[in-house]
């Protein structure tokens, strides 16, 4: 509790928009023993093969945030060229296209975005961006799958 | 990018070489570096730079730009650094459309004000309100607090070399960071990095410049003509010693083009295991078979008592078949010579083996790692020599040592032959040459090589008893005077029968300094001769004259080779 006394008036103030404004589609709300841990959820947008989902992500904000990217996790398993089976996303916002005028907000939103839009060009699990390119209604039919059997329910 | 090299070469010409070509000529040994010019002068074609020489050149390059595009240092550093430190593509690109260059650079247009703010906002990082004077932009109006420019612009120069085009922190923005502001804002630890990192980019950036390959070296190399074409040599000696290509990086191999330079460094590797067992560091005495290991650097072996045979390390033949009577005393780079020499119990089978490729290729590497080991040897020999014998031989002949440089000159000159003939070897093993090349070929290499032996021997081994004299206490100090006689205070108290107190006389100092000069004289003649007919190409029609000429040169000499 002595590190959240010392909270940041950023994080503090993000906090309560993501609280008080959500944004379409995703929630995230700090954690009870650690302010800069947040519970997330995002739904799986419409039109694509995760629609129907509902995804539970982990996000952390390291010390030196916003100087440093939020860290972000997928905690359900979802079958994505750009997401390996740890759940760690490929996005360039979270490495070096970081800016500390970005917010936890807008990362998830662009998380969101990457749903829509699979990048299989710049992969991070390669076999299913090679099972995307290959075969990409195969791979749809899959992911749709995954949505089905991982993140319903 | 060629009208860039001849406006970067036509810019550096005009002011600076009239210095530059002075001091080369001064120390000239080693062959030649220089480039002759349209005009008949000669000077190197690039220039050595200390860290110092980095800052000056890049504060006059700034300096040159903020006077001719009218703009501050700040805007001139930015520019040159995206223009990779070329002042002719900056203003070829400047003044044909000033408002796309600065649009590409991340400058605010020349009329900017944006930089500094009218009214109280919220920081767009910290989410605080602050009063105008508290905030700082990229002079693109988009403001945030002092502390979390601190923060974004400390994280940004921790990151590395990409601290030096930083961007607004707010995204899709293209606006710099101007200079002003991170020196304004940045901590002194922060900001010397960020200066190491503007040095650096002069070098890494700019296709002219870059860093000496030794590790450990600080110095940077500077063209000052065109840049080579890939895989052409060009022979750079950096101040700390080390001689490397600038079109490959590997040493100095001059003159062997680098393609045949990188097949013959792989093959060495590749061939590496094999070699080791062959090629193991003994060789065994011609004579007396006892195993030797050559440990100096000249050919000229004699083998420990009571052997003393004398022999040449690489063909192990006695090196009395080394003189000018048998005329055969380049025999040892003479492949093709031993191969039909058919003088050996086991001729047979060396024909055989003489269309085996290893040992084609042995005969090369041998000759290529002996000179090699030679040519290290002969390095730790010239440090040695200036960091402490020249010292004692000054003490020792009663000469200032700014008379001894013809001895530092001699082995600098043995430094760079051994680098050359090894080469030459690396050359011998890839090129296809018609008969009469190569017979040209290796006779210019087999004169290179004795040539050069005796030079080595003679800055070996005449040498040292001229450094012995100062075991005897009454010889040093010698007053100047009295060392212009035979000096009889030393031949008295050397003991008796000593041959070294014979050279306590100066007439035989001064017979050693002109032998050895001349020595060097005529090997450097000899290695200029190499080196230029094989970048000529070795063109058979001037052979002829080319042989008279080296020949005449040797028996014209005082001290025969």
């Amino acid at each position: 509790m002595a590190a959240n006394s010392q909270l940041p008036r950023r994080i503090i103030k993000e906090t309560q928009r993501l609280l008080s404004e959500p944004a379409p589609g995703i929630s995230a709300s700090p954690s009870e023993d650690n302010l800069r841990y947040f519970n997330v959820m995002i739904l799986g947008p419409t039109q694509s093969p995760y629609e129907g989902g509902v995804y539970k992500l982990e996000l952390f904000l390291p010390e030196e945030y916003p100087m440093a990217a939020p860290k972000v996790r997928f905690l359900t398993k979802i079958y994505h060229p750009n997401i390996d089976k740890l759940g760690r996303i490929c996005l360039d916002i979270l490495k070096d296209k970081w800016s500390p005028a970005l917010q936890i907000r807008t990362v998830l939103l662009s998380i969101q975005a990457l749903l829509s839009a699979p990048n299989p060009d710049d992969p991070l699990a390669e076999d299913i961006a090679k099972q995307w390119k290959e075969d990409e209604a195969k791979a749809v039919a899959t992911a749709k799958e995954w949505t089905r059997q991982y993140a319903q329910g | 990018m060629n009208s860039d090299d001849d406006y970067y070469s036509d810019n550096d010409y005009d002011g600076s070489v009239g210095s530059d070509d002075e001091s080369g000529s001064e120390d000239d040994y080693g062959f030649d570096l220089t480039t002759v010019e349209e005009d008949g002068t000669r000077r190197p074609p690039y220039t050595v730079l200390s860290e110092e020489d980095i800052l000056s050149e890049q504060r006059e390059a700034i300096d040159g730009v903020v006077s001719v595009l009218s703009v501050d240092t700040s805007t001139a550093t930015t520019l040159l650094r995206f223009f990779k430190w070329s002042v002719s593509r900056l203003h070829d690109d400047w003044f044909q459309d000033e408002a796309r260059v600065r649009a590409k650079v991340g400058l605010p247009p020349s009329s900017s004000n944006e930089g500094v703010a009218k009214a109280s906002t919220t920081c767009q990082i910290c989410f605080d309100e602050y009063a105008p004077d508290k905030l700082r932009s990229a002079s693109c109006g988009h403001f945030f607090c002092q502390e979390c420019w601190q923060g974004y612009l400390k994280t940004g120069i921790n990151d590395g070399p990409g601290c030096l085009s930083m961007r607004c922190p707010l995204p899709d923005c293209n606006s710099l960071v101007p200079e002003t502001l991170i020196e304004e804002l940045v901590e002194a630890d922060e900001l010397a990095k960020y200066k190491r990192f503007h040095l650096r980019s002069y070098v890494e950036d700019n296709h002219k410049v870059k860093w000496c390959p030794a590790p450990g070296c600080c110095f940077a190399v500077e063209l000052k003509s065109a840049v080579p074409a890939a895989n052409e040599p060009l022979d750079i000696g950096c101040k700390c010693g080390t001689s490397f290509c600038w079109s490959c990086d590997q040493e100095a191999h001059r003159p062997v083009d680098c393609e045949t330079v990188k097949k013959w460094v792989l093959k060495n590797s590749a061939e590496s295991e094999n070699m080791n067992w062959i090629l193991a560091n003994s060789k065994p005495c011609p004579k007396c078979k006892r195993p030797i290991e050559k440990n100096q650097g000249c050919m000229h072996m004699t083998c420990t008592p009571p052997c003393r045979f004398e022999f040449c390390w690489l063909c192990l033949a006695p090196w009395s078949e080394h003189g000018e009577r048998t005329g055969g005393f380049y025999s040892c780079n003479r492949y093709d010579a031993n191969k039909n020499a058919g003088e050996y119990d086991e001729t047979e089978k060396r024909r055989e083996n003489a269309r085996n490729s290893l040992e084609r290729y042995m005969h090369y590497y041998e000759r290529w790692a002996a000179h090699e080991k030679a040519r290290v040897k002969a390095q730790e020999d010239l440090k040695e020599m200036s960091d402490d014998k020249l010292k004692r031989l000054s003490e020792c002949q009663s000469t200032p040592v700014s008379q001894l440089k013809f001895v530092t000159d001699a082995w600098t000159q043995i430094v760079e032959c051994r680098r050359v003939i090894k080469w030459t070897y690396g050359y011998g093993f890839y090129a296809e040459l018609s008969q009469d090349r190569r017979n040209f070929f290796e006779f210019m290499q087999g004169e290179a090589e004795l040539s050069l032996d005796n030079l080595h021997r003679a800055a070996e081994l005449e040498l040292a008893p001229f450094l012995s004299l100062d075991t005897t206490p009454t010889s040093s100090p010698v007053p100047a005077g009295l060392a212009a006689s035979p000096s009889t205070a030393s031949y008295a108290t050397s003991p008796a029968g000593s041959v070294s107190s014979l050279y306590g006389t100066t007439a035989a100092f001064d017979d050693f300094r002109s032998k050895l000069t001349g020595l060097t004289a005529i090997t450097k003649h000899f290695f200029d001769t190499l080196v230029c007919q094989l970048e000529k190409g070795l063109d058979s029609s001037d052979n002829t004259q080319v042989i008279e000429a080296m020949v005449r040169s040797k028996t014209s000499e005082k001290w025969k080779i």
